[in-house]
């Protein structure tokens, strides 16, 4: 994009003309704003009696904000040219994914009246919804409806409009699920629309990953759906938290197997399965099927919270991390002899 | 009394190289080959005789002649105007006239005809087929009676011969046995390098057929098969009765050389092949088809009479392959033929015989043999 | 609720019938009042917890162990499967194969098994290209293997990597892949689509060297197994495999055998007009139908043979049991049973047969000359149990247009064969005697084997075995459609419609000879009673 320079007055002509047009504007204005001055209450906002406090109107915006506009069927029609459009060039132009895994929905999609899923992948960048929208397969894709933070994208009116008509969000808390939310996300659910929920709540401070919390455990136990884990590898290297710009870059994205809610678990033990089930994923992505399965046999997947330490050694050890994915794609496609001794 | 005369006309020939490119042997009727009547030739030595061809065939030279895709190699070798012919069964005319003992014609032009002495090498070695001297002596330039404008040729009633170009034939050989003695007398001559080893024999018209011919009727050891490339249903039939072990199309050749000589291949090249390979042909194809088939080490000769062939040398560098020409024969050769005429009785290879007066006709047949299921045409002269 | 297999007697008022013409179809009309259609059994409904039915089938294996107390750290494992001769059409990822093998690897992770090979158990297949292996196996296991080396095909001809388990007392030789031979346990993932497959088949056959398929892959043997799918002890064949199989079972490595049935959905839209009666399709049927022929007529032949190959078949799994070999088979055998078994009612003077694209020598390539006689008198005859569909004598009919096409890299021997061995005889035992040794042992093919793709320089042979038993019974075998020349080497007859190939069947039949057509797609078992 052109950066373009202020626009510079040539002469000091423009300048004076430029002065006695607005000078002009600000007359005019005047003149026609002065019968409305002389009139009162109901044409202008009256004043508060002394002594009286006027309750304040429940806030529209954050965790309230209407967005159920946003799913009826003729933004969900403007919305599909949005995404198959715009995001997908941009998508592709941008993170160039990788999908792979997709074979594990394969048996969810050959069914007559495919489910609705929850879809928990990680979550390093903002990059990572417009890259979820366009990836995640149909039947889903077009009835797919994104926790998003409600402190962030719903707290300005054309904020939260715009990340409702285009990636069809959903305001959530982030700290405590509130009652009405999850009632809300329940009802979404029963109506047939397949959720993404980040169960790390935002997006990673420092490139390693964070703790999940239990929404997405909770919304399956309770409606009985799906939690399809989701590995996305990449995109914090493209638009990280604290970057500036779009840096373009490769990702990759890894579907694993649908967890099914079992009876009697708790939200606890199936939230520690999802993020079991998603660190064994990254390190699939990073490695390989086989090393995958083994290490997660010995319970020995590398953390996607990173090393314990803290400091410097933490910074080195996400830069290496770094190297061995997507982006380091090239050094890893070194070729591996076969033992023939 | 006539005969067939090949001139010296330019246009003409221009025009037969066309009308040949069209369709073989169209060059007979609108090129310079015409029929004209007897000439009484002068006899250049006393010892000279006149012979009244009986039967005289029609041989791929005289095809590329009249078809004007003969090379320009050969103009300084022949003299116009000419009548062609040079496999000729004949009477020997006596002195008064009448026909005297039947004889075949051995037409190489060499020393001893032309007079010359001492004789050149090769003459003096007995290879006759490669004399130096078959544009000099009393005689115009011409390699063979049949292509030197004062012998006179076989298509016609009369021409003339020197004695050393005559063998007298058996009172058992038919003349149309006896037609096919110069041809056979080539393919013996091809034959003598035989040496029991595979071997693939590109072509199956007449020379083809009759190479066969002289190499299965050796009673030599034979170490490999013979394989034979034909592509029509009735020379693939004479050539599995003619004795070659395995008859198929050009494009399957390199599989059956492929698989029986156990080789592999590199590319399109065989790593092993055919020790000896004869082609004949002559085609810019059957060359190549040629280099591709033949073992490292081995040879190709080259018995069909080529022309401008554009060849890629490399394989032939690389396995050390020869590449030798084979031409006519020498006078052992002829007395050959006639054991091999025999032994496979070559006679029913004489396909169909016309007049002179039906030149156009006959030369048609002659260029379209294979398709038409023919071997050998000649013109018959027997009826006047 | 799929409606079981049924024969259609024909009468005046039966519309033409759907027959399998290579690359496209043919509508023929079947003389009334003696014709049958043979329309094999509705596909039945797929597993609907695929993953849970394997897991389940590992974890209570039938007269074995669980897999998982089998594992342990520091074992050597060897994993075998069927390769892409089969299921046909290729199914939709993920395979069954890819399934079964992940969980497999899944168990074997969880007991910390290190030392594992995965072996596609080819025999004298071609080795399969690496988009195939992707396929069958799931981009997953195949990363995850191949680039360490422990993932590879089998080679028949690397003698290093062979070994002798033993001998029947009928002489025969059992020879197997060293590495299967030498493993503390074989885990066999197997795709049973016919009868014939499986049980001791699977590595007898599929791990094993020429040397051991020689003893029962020739002439006398395939002559006298009657039937390919068949009841087993009327096959010559799958009894010397079962001995084969005892030597394995006494002195081989203990074997996990798993095998999975399919149904026989195999073909997605615009096909399934294949799939259904004709009197039965819908509008749309027609003008799919329709609109494809047509097109085809006019496509060029290598663009439809990449449709065709293309296809997909939405066939899904059946039932899957694990554990010991034989117990295993007799399971499978019913669940293959309960989809393909059909009665039929005697006999009759002609077979008529529509040959498709594919067989399981040509996956992905080209159906030459050869492999319709082996589709056709070798797969299609050989449906059948008790009796042939055809008397003794009769006359068989197929339906395919016999190009004289080659693929040259899958089938470079066939290319020979064709040329060398079939203009010399077309009886099995003399080509036999004659030609097969230098085929066998040809260096050539066999460095085509081993390096290329190609199948076995003796394929060829094994392949026209196969229609042994075919050649022997028919009085004459026609096909209509055919290249003449190409039909006369094969040492049939070619006819140019249907009418004449029954006038041409006249001299041996009579004027008003009784019918049967094996309806497409033909997976069936024909019990004639």
């Amino acid at each position: 994009m052109k950066n373009s320079a202020p626009t510079r007055l040539h002469s000091l002509g423009q300048l004076r003309r430029v002065v006695k047009v607005g000078d002009a504007a600000s007359g005019a204005v005047r003149t026609a704003l002065k019968p409305i001055r002389a009139l009162g209450f109901p044409y202008r906002k009256p004043l508060v009696p002394k002594g009286l406090v006027v309750p304040a109107d429940p806030s529209k915006l954050g965790a309230n904000f209407d967005t159920g506009w946003a799913r009826s069927s003729a933004a969900k029609a403007a919305r599909a040219v949005v995404t198959n459009g715009p995001i997908r060039a941009f998508v592709k132009t941008v993170a160039s994914p990788q999908v792979v895994g997709l074979d594990r929905l394969a048996d969810l999609q050959r069914l007559n009246e495919t489910p609705p899923v929850i879809f928990a992948p990680n979550h390093h960048s903002h990059v990572d919804t417009p890259l979820i929208i366009t990836v995640v397969p149909e039947p889903w894709r077009s009835t797919l409806v994104v926790a998003a933070a409600a402190d962030y994208f719903f707290d300005t009116r054309v904020k939260g409009t715009l990340a409702a008509l285009t990636l069809n969000a959903f305001p959530i808390d982030r700290e405590v699920t509130s009652r009405k939310s999850s009632d809300e996300l329940r009802r979404l659910i029963d109506d047939g629309w397949s959720l993404v929920i980040y169960p790390e709540g935002g997006r990673s401070p420092d490139g390693w990953g964070q703790e999940f919390k239990g929404g997405a455990a909770y919304l399956a136990n309770r409606t009985g759906v799906a939690v399809v884990p989701v590995f996305i590898d990449g995109t914090g290297s493209i638009y990280g938290k604290g970057m500036k710009r779009l840096k373009r870059g490769t990702t990759k994205i890894v579907f694993g197997s649908p967890l099914l809610p079992i009876e009697g678990e708790s939200t606890r033990r199936f939230n520690a399965r999802i993020e079991a089930a998603v660190t064994a994923l990254g390190d699939e992505a990073l490695t390989d099927f086989w090393t995958s399965r083994q290490r997660a046999a010995q319970g020995s997947n590398p953390k996607l919270t990173g090393p314990e330490y803290n400091g410097w050694r933490r910074q080195w050890a996400l830069a290496e991390h770094r190297k061995l994915g997507r982006a380091g794609v090239r050094r890893r496609q070194t070729r591996r002899w076969p033992d023939l001794g | 009394m006539s005969r067939l005369v090949f001139s010296r006309k330019p246009a003409r020939f221009a025009l037969a190289r066309v009308a040949g490119a069209i369709m073989p042997g169209a060059g007979a009727s609108v090129g310079p080959l015409a029929i004209e009547s007897d000439e009484l030739l002068p006899l250049p030595t006393p010892d000279w005789v006149r012979l009244r061809p009986r039967l005289a065939g029609i041989c791929g030279s005289d095809l590329a002649l009249i078809d004007g895709t003969a090379s320009a190699y050969f103009d300084p070798l022949v003299s116009y105007p000419f009548t062609p012919g040079h496999e000729v069964v004949a009477d020997v005319l006596n002195a008064d006239g009448s026909a005297g003992r039947r004889v075949a014609l051995v037409p190489v032009l060499s020393c001893i005809t032309r007079g010359i002495d001492p004789l050149c090498t090769a003459c003096a070695a007995g290879q006759i087929n490669l004399c130096e001297r078959v544009a000099f002596g009393h005689l115009q330039p011409g390699l063979q009676s049949g292509f030197c404008s004062d012998t006179g040729g076989g298509w016609s009633h009369e021409m003339i011969a020197h004695p050393s170009q005559l063998v007298d034939l058996p009172a058992d050989l038919s003349d149309e046995a006896a037609v096919l003695i110069e041809p056979t007398a080539c393919a013996a001559h091809a034959a003598a390098r035989y040496t029991g080893d595979e071997t693939v024999i590109l072509g199956a018209g007449t020379l083809g057929l009759l190479t066969l011919a002289a190499i299965t009727a050796r009673n030599g050891n034979r170490r490999g098969p013979i394989v034979v490339t034909a592509r029509y249903a009735e020379q693939k039939r004479l050539a599995k009765e003619l004795g070659a072990d395995v008859v198929c199309t050009s494009d399957e050749l390199p599989r059956w050389v492929r698989s029986s000589t156990k080789s592999l291949m590199i590319g399109d090249q065989l790593t092993c092949g055919a020790r000896h390979v004869i082609d004949c042909v002559g085609s810019t194809e059957s060359m190549k088809q040629a280099l591709q088939v033949v073992a490292p080490g081995g040879e190709v000769q080259l018995v069909g009479m080529p022309s401008n062939v554009s060849l890629e040398l490399t394989s032939l560098w690389h396995r050390e392959v020869a590449i030798r020409g084979c031409y006519a024969y020498s006078h052992a050769d002829f007395h050959t033929a006639i054991d091999i005429i025999r032994h496979h009785d070559l006679a029913r290879l004489l396909s169909a015989t016309y007049a002179l007066s039906d030149y156009t006709d006959a030369i048609a047949h002659a260029a379209s043999a294979g398709r038409r299921g023919a071997v050998k045409i000649a013109f018959d002269m027997r009826g006047n | 609720m799929p409606r079981p297999g049924f024969v259609l007697e024909v009468d005046r008022s039966t519309p033409s019938i759907l027959f399998w013409r290579g690359e496209n179809f043919s509508l023929e009309k079947l003389p009334a009042g003696r014709s049958r259609v043979i329309y094999p059994p509705e596909p039945l409904e797929a597993l609907s917890d695929i993953d849970g039915a394997i897991r389940n089938a590992l974890l209570n294996p039938i007269d074995q162990d669980p897999l998982a107390t089998q594992m342990f750290p520091g074992m050597k494992l060897t994993i075998a499967f069927d390769d892409v001769s089969l299921p046909l059409p290729k199914m939709r990822r993920p395979d069954v194969r890819q399934r079964v093998i992940e969980a497999v690897l899944d168990t074997a992770a969880q007991a910390g098994v290190d030392d594992v090979h995965i072996i596609a158990a080819l025999g004298l297949h071609r080795r399969m290209h690496e988009y195939e292996m992707r396929h069958a196996l799931g981009d997953r296991v195949y990363d995850a293997f191949h680039g360490r080396g422990m993932l590879y095909q089998h080679d028949a001809e690397d003698h290093d990597n062979l070994s002798v388990i033993g001998t029947t007392d009928h002489g025969e030789v059992l020879e197997i892949n060293k590495r299967a031979a030498d493993s503390d346990l074989v885990v066999y993932v197997n795709i049973n689509s016919v009868a014939m497959d499986g049980g001791w088949k699977s590595i007898t056959t599929g791990l094993a060297s020429y040397r051991c398929l020689s003893f029962h892959h020739n002439p006398e043997t395939l002559e006298n197994t009657k039937s390919l799918m068949g009841h087993r002890h009327q096959s010559a064949l799958h009894t010397s495999v079962w001995r084969l199989g005892q030597v394995l079972k006494d002195h081989g490595p203990k074997i996990f055998q798993i095998e999975t049935t399919l149904n026989t959905d195999m073909f997605p839209s615009p096909f399934e007009f294949i799939n259904k009666r004709e009197w039965e399709w819908t509008a749309k049927d027609r003008a799919t139908f329709l609109g494809t022929t047509k097109s085809l007529n006019r496509t060029p032949i290598k663009l439809a043979r990449k449709i065709f190959h293309g296809i997909e078949g939405p066939h899904q799994m059946t039932s899957v049991q694990a554990g010991e070999t034989e117990a295993v088979h007799k399971i499978t055998l019913e669940h293959v049973h309960r989809q393909q078994l059909m009665e039929v009612q005697g006999q009759t003077d002609i077979l008529t047969l529509g040959i498709p694209f594919v067989s399981p020598y040509n996956p992905d390539g080209v159906m030459n000359p050869v492999l319709v006689m082996c589709m056709g008198l070798g797969y299609l005859f050989n449906m059948y149990r008790n009796k042939p569909l055809v008397r003794e004598g009769g006359v068989v009919i197929m339906t395919h247009p016999c190009y004289r096409d080659f693929n040259p890299v899958h089938h470079p021997s066939y290319i020979d064969f064709f040329e060398q061995v079939l203009s010399d005889t077309t009886n099995p035992a003399e080509m036999s005697r004659k030609w097969e040794k230098q085929y066998a042992e040809d260096e050539w093919y066999r460095h085509l084997y081993r390096t290329g793709n190609a199948y076995h320089g003796v394929h060829p042979f094994y392949a026209w075995y196969w229609g042994a038993h075919g050649l022997k019974h028919a009085g004459k075998v026609i096909i209509v459609g055919g290249d003449p020349p190409t039909v006369r080497r094969l040492g049939f007859t070619p006819a140019s419609t249907m009418d004449d190939a029954f006038e041409i069947a006249s001299d041996v039949v009579g004027r008003s000879p009784t019918i049967t057509h094996l309806h497409v797609p033909a997976l069936l078992i024909a019990d004639v009673q």
